[in-house]
């Protein structure tokens, strides 16, 4: 079985991260093969390395940048909803003339065709909207 | 990209200018389109608003979504289903352009049955 998560809510606002989080990981330690997932919307703000989580929350922001550590998780930030909600790398700020860039390396900034791919490629797509 | 095919179904839900909901999934539909996908756009809801003639969302510096709704065909997306049940309830005209399908609730079941991934906004 092969999978690949689409989330779109916010993860402070609405809980489609941090299910989507949890989801991911119990499939990873299923053994279920998770081929990529895929941030568009407000989801995006999940790749931000700016986000202060207080310390008597769950750290949603590190717990993904774990899950990719651990298990070499693709995880995929859409570029165009990225850059409207201020999520950038360092060429995007290059690129838009920004003075910093915020995104988490364990992320990657790329275009929907990801997750066209991802669509036809796994066998299944999870969705965690709003 | 990969050479297998999917159906997919974009299902949009919500009133054209009210939120980013519209324009993004209209992207996801563009490209399906443009990766040679199988995607059909369902419109279901308010997101039926977006039939009304003579949008202007520029007022509101907002991008016209409804140009790039019936600008789909000339990308070859030419399944855009309308729920013909949630227009006659808004008391929307059966849109003019011929690439919008309009079909019943129980029509509505038999594509999202045959549907391999359904996405709704």
């Amino acid at each position: 079985m092969s999978i690949s998560i689409l989330v779109l809510g916010a993860p402070f606002e609405s809980q489609a991260c941090y299910t989507a989080y949890r989801y991911a990981k119990a499939a990873l330690e299923m053994n279920t093969i998770v081929d990529r997932v895929f941030f568009y919307q407000s989801s995006v703000h999940t790749a931000s390395t700016l986000s202060c989580t207080p310390r008597d929350e769950f750290d949603l922001y590190t717990a993904w940048q774990k899950l990719n550590q651990s298990y070499n998780l693709d995880l995929v930030v859409c570029i165009a909803a990225a850059a409207r909600r201020g999520v950038i790398d360092n060429s995007e700020q290059k690129r838009h003339d920004k003075i910093a860039h915020n995104m988490s390396s364990s992320f990657e900034l790329s275009g929907l065709g990801q997750l066209v791919e991802a669509i036809a490629t796994s066998e299944k797509l999870i969705t965690f909207g709003e | 990209m990969s050479q297998i095919k999917k159906k997919l179904l974009i299902v949009q839900t919500k009133a054209p200018f009210g939120s980013s909901d519209t324009q993004e999934s209209l992207d996801i539909v563009l490209a399906a389109g443009t990766f040679d996908q199988d995607v059909s756009l369902l419109i279901e809801d308010d997101a039926c608003y977006q039939l009304l003639g003579a949008q202007q969302p520029e007022i509101i510096n907002r991008k016209n979504t409804t140009k790039m709704l019936n600008a789909l065909p000339i990308y070859g997306i030419n399944k855009i289903l309308v729920c013909a049940e949630s227009a006659a309830l808004r008391n929307l005209p059966r849109h003019n352009n011929d690439a919008f399908k309009f079909i019943t609730k129980n029509e509505i079941k038999t594509v999202y049955s045959e549907s391999d991934t359904v996405i709704r906004f």
